[in-house]
């Protein structure tokens, strides 16, 4: 790996007439783990979603390990690059052990029992050795989250990137789902995080990137970040954070 | 259950004004049955002949009917449900013209009445034919049936879409964000959800469907109503045949709702087959072990 493994490049989205995204810029490196942050609307989340191509772009390029994603097949693009949503997504109708197995099964086609049991074994990783038979219907928030990042998990991607998976948790449940992504970042997961989560993006990020309307305005190593931002927007930031 | 033990632990002036409603529905309705219930009695105690009820010349005639209905219903009911998968899909389709096609066949097949549908099959389409040269000649019962399957397949497929844009679209987006295609997505994902969804709508529509196969009598189809018509005719008595009627027809709408029930229950996941059902078992007799020590 010569390369950074994500590379979003110029990247230019239009919601209709409004540009949301601007020339943005942003490269991770293998093992690295990036946090994105800045206020609602500044485009975070819409980023994440143009990297795995839930979101069309009008200009740039966005290319995982070199290869454009947006050339690529776009079913085979995304089993490289694993997402967790604010809202879970869990599908229902499965049980956690289901909803694991499932894209293992249909989209690699791994027989049955080989794909059962990773999915065994990767809900034991998240913390839910116990709760494989229930439906996310019978699962607290922090555990279905834990759940959809196991399914993530499971496509064996090579990047993960998370759209502000703690903001739809009672705060009582955020910390078991910081863990297991931490645990993921200790293993040397690739990620790209967007969260509201300012202490965790502290503890677990390697960068920071602050993005404020649809523009990237900062990126600096962590610590330096919050210690002493180097923008105005940044010191912005995080005075009205304290 | 919950009303009563609010109003054993309050009595207010609200909760009074609840209780009287309740109780006002209660004459009232209490009232409906006995002057349905009272005028019921009078008919079947003065108008029904019994004799001619139980005579085995008009039950082999009503239970012939009944089986060829109960036929019709049960293939018509098969190939509507399928057919009107089929329309849902294509109302959902991301192609223009499967959309607009699908849109244009509910459109037609909800805005005409059934019976001009089944004029249309039953008389119109042996005339595209020369005369004398249509190849089936006991027409009656394929044109019902395909008359019944492509009405109820737009009420179906309405349903259908429904069901699915009910689904959130978020499950699409998970779907699809473990590299499934679009199709594989609407199989194994949203369609399983779409169609717990639509169940209700699609059982009330072929509760319907059984109901409209009354009209095949102006077609020639031998059913029910038939039968009534040609004992009333010739015996000069509408309200003997009528018990027989009323009998059959609800005997399969009855037991197509029993059906429904059990559907809709099967396809209840996560609530008595999941964690909160065992949940529930589980804490149950953790209490009962606390009881003890």
């Amino acid at each position: 790996m010569t390369g950074p493994l994500v590379e979003f490049d110029g990247v230019d989205k239009f919601f209709g007439d409004e540009q949301v995204l601007h020339d943005v810029d942003l490269s991770v490196d293998e093992r690295e783990v990036v946090v994105v942050i800045g206020p609602s609307g500044s485009g975070k989340s819409t980023l994440l979603r143009c990297a795995n191509r839930l979101e069309s772009i009008r200009g740039g390029d966005i290319r995982l390990d070199g290869r454009s994603v947006l050339d690529a097949n776009v079913n085979e693009i995304r089993q490289q690059i694993g997402m967790v949503f604010q809202s879970f997504n869990l599908f229902p109708h499965k049980t956690a052990l289901e909803n694991v197995a499932l894209g293992p099964r249909k989209v690699k086609g791994l027989p049955a029992e080989t794909a059962t049991e990773r999915a065994r074994e990767l809900l034991d990783r998240v913390g839910l050795a116990a709760q494989t038979g229930s439906y996310p219907g019978g699962l607290s928030g922090g555990q279905q989250q834990r759940v959809a990042i196991a399914r993530a998990l499971a496509m064996e991607p090579q990047v993960m990137l998370f759209d502000e998976v703690t903001s739809a948790l009672d705060p009582e449940l955020v910390g078991e789902v910081l863990d297991v992504i931490e645990g993921l970042a200790a293993d040397g997961m690739t990620m790209v995080l967007v969260t509201h989560e300012m202490g965790f993006a502290r503890e677990v990020g390697d960068r920071i990137v602050l993005m404020a309307d649809g523009r990237v305005v900062e990126r600096t190593e962590t610590e330096s970040f919050f210690d002493r931002p180097e923008t105005d927007r940044g010191r912005q930031f995080l005075s009205r954070l304290l | 259950m919950a009303t009563q033990t609010e109003s054993e632990s309050n009595a207010g002036g609200v909760l009074m004004r609840d209780r009287l409603v309740k109780r006002v529905g209660e004459a009232v309705a209490a009232g409906f049955v006995l002057a349905i219930g009272g005028l019921l009695a009078w008919i079947l105690s003065t108008q029904v002949d019994y004799r001619l009820l139980s005579s085995p010349l008009i039950a082999r005639r009503f239970a012939e009917a009944f089986f060829l209905v109960v036929r019709i219903v049960a293939i018509s009911s098969v190939l509507s449900v399928s057919f009107g998968l089929l329309v849902g899909l294509g109302r959902i389709s991301t192609s223009d013209v499967t959309g607009r096609i699908a849109k244009g066949y509910v459109e037609f097949f909800r805005g005409t009445p059934l019976l001009f549908q089944l004029f249309v099959i039953y008389f119109g389409v042996p005339r595209l034919w020369a005369t004398g040269q249509f190849p089936i000649s006991d027409w009656a019962v394929p044109a019902a049936i395909i008359g019944l399957t492509l009405n109820h397949a737009a009420y179906v497929g309405e349903a259908i879409r429904g069901g699915i844009d009910a689904v959130p679209e978020g499950q699409m987006e998970a779907a699809r964000s473990l590299g499934m295609s679009r199709v594989m997505a609407l199989r194994e994902v949203v369609l399983p959800q779409a169609w717990r969804n639509a169940l209700a709508a699609i059982g009330n529509d072929q509760i319907i469907l059984v109901k409209d196969t009354s009209l095949l009598t102006v077609i020639a189809v031998p059913e029910i109503m038939s039968v009534f018509r040609n004992i009333n005719s010739n015996q000069l008595d509408p309200w003997t045949p009528l018990v027989w009627v009323c009998v059959l027809y609800l005997v399969i709408t009855m037991s197509m709702s029993q059906l429904v029930n059990g559907l809709e229950r099967r396809s209840d996941w996560g609530s008595d087959s999941g964690m909160l059902g065992w949940l529930s078992g589980l804490s149950s007799k953790g209490g009962d072990g606390g009881d003890n020590s």
